[in-house]
């Protein structure tokens, strides 16, 4: 199934990014300061930064979108909003942490040989997953990938244990607000009224 | 092949595969089968939430697997048309700084923007600039990986989700409002007996009859 769905998935791509490049000019940078965060961005981010600025941007547009979906009902548009929201916030905690946590694992079990030294604990794991000599000579990448994959790994687990369970809270917290916020609103020209009646029978 | 020898061909695998320069790449693979564990997980939350009303969990579970199905393809393919649109960008020499175009201009490098072309391996740059070259390159693949996710995730997915759920939510409510309807037929039909006068229809009928005198419809 994955051949079938996946291959024209990649003729598509392969073929709109021939015709972008064709159709794009040549773009130089030349700021100094651009190609300096460039490079750090290449040297630094990886994937709980990649997370995290995909958790933030969601936040600025999904509930927005299910709040403005004029096809359902407006109870069912603030549950859904809030049911996003609370998703965002729940994955994006537990993704970040994760896979920032499992980075920083791989990293401290594939050192090369010179980078072990002599006061260091558990001297025998620390080249668990260091890869076959030769392949790489530098391996910042190659830990920040194994970290990523160790991390989808163990969210086969958090997702169902942290993940959802997590999700359904906030969920529930942001549902009752809005319902209290609903009964206030309900509640507040009731009052409005009965105080009127009072100095209307006062008054009388 | 021994655990140990698989093991080992793994970890070679993972660095020859995404090991250099190959952020965007990685971000790609994991980012898919994060998104499918992850809406299965959401899946299950909804289901035994028992705060959510039944016809709101007729849209918000269509909804989620309505998310995971247009977000894994949208995510495959928008992401990837980025990816890949901004390292052919960066590799053909569409889009490099300034030092790597003074050098390109310098040798009269002709295949700019050709497919095939890599001027990391074509252009003979010198070993610091190509040092610097391959930082560019892997901060252009991040960028582009992950502004393709944003537009696909935050955009196109919750815009097609949200048709798709409305269309399934309208269709599941009119399916039980349907069946609610059909109910009481199908239970007369079914038990003749239920049509027969209870005890209750009697005394009902027995305390609300009216009196054929001069009564009138007075009820006593």
């Amino acid at each position: 199934m994955a051949g079938i769905s996946i291959s024209p998935i990649s003729q598509f791509s392969r073929a709109t990014t021939q015709r972008v490049v064709n159709a794009m000019p040549e773009m130089t940078i030349s700021s100094e300061k651009a190609n300096k965060f460039i490079g750090w961005v290449g040297d630094t981010l990886t994937s709980p930064h990649n997370r995290l600025i995909l958790g933030v941007t969601a936040l600025m547009t999904q509930p927005f979108i299910d709040l403005n979906n004029k096809k359902v009902d407006e109870e069912t548009r603030k549950i859904s909003a809030a049911r996003t929201i609370a998703k965002i916030i729940a994955g994006t905690i537990t993704g970040v942490i994760i896979r920032g946590g499992c980075i920083k694992a791989i990293n401290a079990f594939t050192k090369l040989p010179h980078e072990i030294t002599p006061d260091m604990k558990f001297k025998n794991l620390r080249q668990l997953f260091t890869p076959s000599p030769g392949i790489l000579d530098d391996l910042k990448k190659y830990k920040d990938s194994l970290g990523t994959i160790l991390s989808v790994g163990i969210m086969v687990f958090t997702n169902f244990l942290i993940d959802a369970p997590f999700t359904k809270y906030l969920t529930n917290k942001f549902i009752d607000k809005i319902k209290q916020k609903e009964n206030q609103q309900e509640q507040a020209p009731k009052t409005v009224q009965k105080t009127t009646q009072i100095k209307e029978a006062q008054h009388e | 092949m021994s655990n140990a020898s698989l093991f080992v061909r793994m970890k070679d695998y993972i660095a020859r595969n995404y090991g250099k320069n190959n952020v965007g790449k990685m971000l790609l693979h994991t980012g898919v089968i994060s998104w499918i564990l992850s809406s299965a997980a959401q899946v299950m939350a909804i289901a035994i939430n028992d705060k959510i009303p039944k016809e709101q969990k007729l849209y918000l579970i269509p909804q989620e697997c309505a998310d995971a199905a247009v977000n894994i393809v949208s995510f495959y393919a928008l992401t990837k048309t980025f990816k890949s649109l901004g390292s052919y960008l960066v590799k053909t020499g569409k889009l490099v700084p300034s030092s790597v175009r003074k050098i390109l201009k310098d040798t009269n490098f002709k295949n700019i923007g050709k497919i095939g072309t890599d001027i990391a391996k074509d252009a003979n740059l010198p070993a610091e600039e190509l040092k610097n070259f391959e930082r560019f390159s892997a901060g252009m693949d991040f960028m582009f990986t992950t502004l393709g996710s944003i537009i696909s995730c935050n955009i196109v997915t919750p815009l097609v989700r949200n048709q798709i759920a409305a269309d399934r939510q309208k269709k599941g409510i009119a399916k039980m409002n349907e069946s609610k309807d059909e109910c009481p037929s199908q239970i007369n039909s079914t038990y003749q007996y239920l049509q027969k006068p209870s005890m209750v229809d009697f005394q009902i009928k027995y305390y609300n009859r009216t009196y054929p005198s001069n009564s009138g419809t007075l009820k006593i």
